[in-house]
């Protein structure tokens, strides 16, 4: 196989996750106005749970799974310990000055839990790299006498993260929970007219993108490395993606991560792995620049 | 009396006070039409009613407990179901899952689908929609949408923002018309509020007129409508 089709294979699995990390952000931005940056630190810390849990004779199946628990659970108490406290105040702040400094402060709490998670887990587990197991073979594929370039875990990750967006996607159409959770974020409002419950649904929102994110952890790491820093590089990405996506659409997250994961890797094999992190803020501020409301995004929705 | 009952309610916005000391009496099964000039406070005495916005002062009961102190979608279980003017339709939403959304609380499809069925018996267009996105319903569709959703929610006490916003008068007469027929068909009790008065009036068994927040009771709406002295006054 040749390498531009491999890049493609390559591009479908990692933008998959970039896609996955974007949903989460769009997903806490929809239902409760937050831009997370603390997202992937609550994966970082929950992939060290796991990389812990493994160490000390865990599967990487178990340890997976906790680590997923622990990232809904550590969303939710995030949005009900620091979140709900920030938006009980700025909601009882009258004046219109104070109304924008409130805007920026669960955003800037975000940083905060972000520079605190990633201290913590340097406190507690170093701050040296450490691998992390993946439950299939990361080498390419052996095929008689060749090797493919892409491997069992990558289409393992493929494989999962498309049964995750199936589920995900059947949630949203088909229940009632899952039509609640659109009316909220669409309008708070009206859904709370028809009995919804927002505070509920909001704390849903941090549980479904905390569980997304650590799914995303322990999917990147295995080819990576764990360090308190290894997500930072996944979250720019993934925020680029949900950018790209318009910021407001669910589908829109996950083709800005195959957008940008295409990118991410023609880059990385063709130019330099040296340049990927500059090339993604270029396309971030192109973005930003020329349609901000992305390519799903109409400019009424994103003014809205 | 287990209706709507409203008792010296003072409600502010911010520094102005929006409502003051409006005593408003609701018999079930009665419309009450709310009419009166723009700022006139008649929103506001919906959103305070529905939850939305806290009183200052006053007492609200109905069916002889007290919505205070409730969250909209509390009340919402209990059956008080308001129809915002305007926006109450997710226009991202279609037709369908505008209508799901009024039973969404209640979790039960077989429920909701029934109730679904028995809208579009009421508003055959609305059938013909239903895998529609919510915008693009003309003005008249969106009322109609608007009201077969609060239908599904089973109202019992159905607050109404100006249904008749931006209609054309021939959509207006069927719209008000309807809401006569749901209130006798559902056993509904009805607060109505309506910048087009006249109309309002022909359907209403009380008014109220708000001016600059105070309120005045008059029980029976034809005679406003015959009187030229009121009719100046009030519906402009």
């Amino acid at each position: 196989m040749d390498t531009f089709l491999s890049v493609l294979f390559l591009s479908l699995s990692k933008g998959a996750i970039y896609g996955v990390v974007a949903f989460g952000l769009v997903m806490v931005w929809r239902g409760s106005g937050i831009l997370n940056f603390a997202q992937m630190g609550q994966a970082m810390f929950t992939t060290y749970i796991a990389s812990n849990l493994i160490i000390n004779g865990q599967s990487y199946w178990i340890a997976a799974i906790i680590a997923i628990v622990l990232g809904g659970l550590l969303g939710a108490t995030i949005q009900q310990l620091v979140m709900r406290p920030i938006e009980a105040m700025s909601s009882k702040s009258k004046t219109s000055d104070i109304e924008a400094i409130f805007a920026i402060v669960p955003i800037v709490a975000t940083l905060g839990l972000l520079a605190l998670f990633q201290s913590v887990a340097g406190m507690i587990w170093a701050g040296e790299e450490r691998g992390f197991p993946a439950p299939v073979s990361t080498f390419g594929i052996l095929v008689g006498e060749d090797i493919l370039p892409f491997s069992a875990f990558d289409i393992f990750t493929i494989g999962v993260l498309a049964v995750v967006l199936v589920i995900t996607v059947l949630f949203f159409r088909m229940t009632n929970m899952g039509l609640a959770m659109r009316a909220a974020a669409l309008s708070p409002e009206v859904a709370r007219l028809n009995g919804v419950r927002v505070d509920r649904v909001k704390t849903l929102g941090w549980v479904i993108s905390g569980a997304l994110a650590s799914l995303a952890g322990v999917l990147v790491t295995p080819t990576a490395n764990l360090s308190p820093n290894t997500l930072d590089l996944v979250l720019i990405i993934g925020f680029t993606a949900a950018v790209i996506g318009g910021i407001e659409s669910l589908p829109g997250a996950i083709l800005g991560g195959v957008i940008i994961g295409t990118l991410v890797n023609v880059i990385s094999v063709y130019i330099d792995p040296e340049n990927v992190f500059v090339s993604i803020l270029i396309v971030l501020f192109l973005v930003l620049l020329v349609r901000p409301q992305g390519i799903v995004g109409t400019k009424a929705g994103r003014l809205a | 009396m287990s209706g709507l009952q409203i008792t010296s309610l003072n409600v502010s916005h911010g520094a102005i006070q929006a409502i003051k000391g409006v005593n408003v009496s609701v018999a079930p099964g009665q419309i009450a039409a709310v009419i009166g000039s723009n700022g006139a406070g008649k929103t506001t005495l919906l959103r305070t009613i529905s939850g939305l916005i806290a009183p200052d002062s006053g007492t609200i009961t109905w069916q002889g407990e007290s919505l205070l102190s409730s969250k909209p979608e509390e009340l919402a279980r209990r059956g008080v179901i308001h129809v915002p003017e305007g926006k109450s339709v997710i226009a991202q939403l279609t037709v369908k899952e505008n209508l799901q959304l009024g039973g969404v609380w209640r979790n039960e499809k077989r429920q909701t689908s029934e109730a679904i069925n028995q809208v579009i018996d009421i508003f055959p267009r609305l059938g013909e929609r239903m895998n529609q996105k919510a915008d693009t319903l003309s003005g008249g569709e969106r009322q109609m949408l608007a009201l077969g959703r609060a239908l599904v929610a089973k109202p019992k006490l159905l607050l109404l923002d100006e249904p008749s916003l931006g209609l054309a008068p021939l959509i207006v007469e069927q719209i008000f018309r309807t809401i006569r027929e749901l209130r006798d068909a559902f056993d509904l009790t009805v607060v109505l509020v309506e910048q087009n008065a006249v109309s309002a009036l022909r359907i209403a068994d009380l008014v109220v007129i708000l001016n600059l927040g105070q309120g005045t009771t008059v029980n029976d709406p034809e005679s406003l409508i015959d009187d030229p002295a009121l009719r100046k006054a009030y519906l402009g």
